[in-house]
């Protein structure tokens, strides 16, 4: 019987596990006690436990300690709750009240407050975005200028290829001096074709010997 | 376990016992406590009404274990009957807020007895081996 019992708490115990609905799942020691319907093991039945010794004059001792002990006490308690009491009674935390007129010249005090502080700092404030005005038009100013600038050295750089472009369309093969061109390279062979010895030495043409041999 | 702030956001009710005691905060083999006031019958890591301390029981490389007090909440709380578990009211009565605790005067004695047979042992060995 007490088998059966042990077999259901544990599938019920692992199937708690299992679900890991809660975080107690999480527990990696495991400890399985005896349920607390379960009668008392037949070893342990006759077990008495051993009562711990305290010699007559320790006894004695910590009695008179105790009792001085919790005599002390309830007075320093007793002052601590004077001394809260009193606390409340003298403080002006939050029982102090106004008629309507004195709340009417606070309030109207609170509003005069805000407004001084609100003109000082609309005041600060229109200095400040003053110079930030400024220093943006200058921003924009000096920047409109470095794009000018900008261009200008563009358009520059644009003149001077058109000019470099003009000047080499002369020497361009057009369909006019092509015939002329063609018999120009005719005459005229190249040959790109050369050879380098272990010295280092350049032999153009396509002879592998030097042309003065 | 969800930390909650020290500043305490835990309800209580206006005439609920409330005691004073230690949280434990630390992890596996480190114990680190607050101090604080919560409702007696909730558990330690319930949200807390305020807390009023700290208490590190491992002494520092200095060998000194740290303790912080707000004895002004103390005060008002215990005057408001707040109750103290044993352990706050012998580190308060170490503080000097309250008396001294007996089990502190206890665990002196024995300590003091536990050091003259030690003393006593030490003296007799080296007669015996000579």
């Amino acid at each position: 019987m007490l088998r059966a019992g042990c077999q259901l708490f544990n599938q019920s115990a692992v199937a708690a596990v299992k679900t890991g609905s809660n975080n107690f799942a999480l527990e990696f020691v495991r400890r399985r006690r005896k349920p607390r319907w379960l009668p008392v093991a037949k070893s342990k039945l006759f077990r008495v436990p051993e009562r711990k010794k305290q010699s007559e004059e320790e006894r004695t001792e910590l009695m008179r300690l105790h009792n001085h002990y919790k005599t002390q006490l309830r007075s320093v308690r007793q002052f601590l709750r004077e001394e809260v009491v009193r606390q409340q009674e003298t403080s002006t935390a939050d029982h102090i009240v106004l008629t309507p007129e004195q709340e009417e010249a606070e309030f109207q005090r609170c509003v005069e407050v805000n407004a001084a502080w609100n003109a000082k700092i609309a005041k600060e404030r229109e200095v400040r975005l003053a110079k930030e005005r400024e220093e943006k038009v200058a921003y924009v100013q000096e920047r409109l200028e470095a794009g000018k600038l900008r261009e200008e050295e563009r358009r520059e750089r644009a003149d001077e290829r058109v000019r470099y472009e003009i000047e080499q369309s002369k020497s361009f093969i057009t369909r006019e001096n092509l015939d002329e061109a063609i018999e120009t390279a005719l005459a005229n062979p190249v040959d790109h074709n050369f050879a380098i010895d272990l010295a280092g030495n350049m032999i153009k043409g396509r002879n592998t010997q030097p042309q003065s041999n | 376990m969800s930390l909650s702030p020290a500043s305490g956001i835990g309800r209580f009710y206006k005439h609920s016992a409330k005691i004073i005691r230690f949280a434990r905060h630390g992890c596996t083999n480190r114990p680190f406590f607050h101090i604080v006031v919560m409702e007696r019958r909730k558990n330690q890591h319930q949200p807390v009404i305020e807390q009023v301390g700290s208490y590190d029981p491992l002494p520092n490389v200095t060998n000194e274990r740290l303790v912080a007090l707000n004895t002004e909440r103390i005060r008002y709380w215990l005057g408001k009957g707040a109750h103290m578990s044993d352990p706050v009211a012998e580190l308060l009565g170490i503080a000097g807020l309250l008396p001294v605790h007996p089990h502190t005067y206890m665990t002196a004695w024995r300590n003091r007895k536990a050091a003259a047979e030690a003393a006593a042992a030490e003296a007799v060995k080296p007669a015996e081996t000579a």
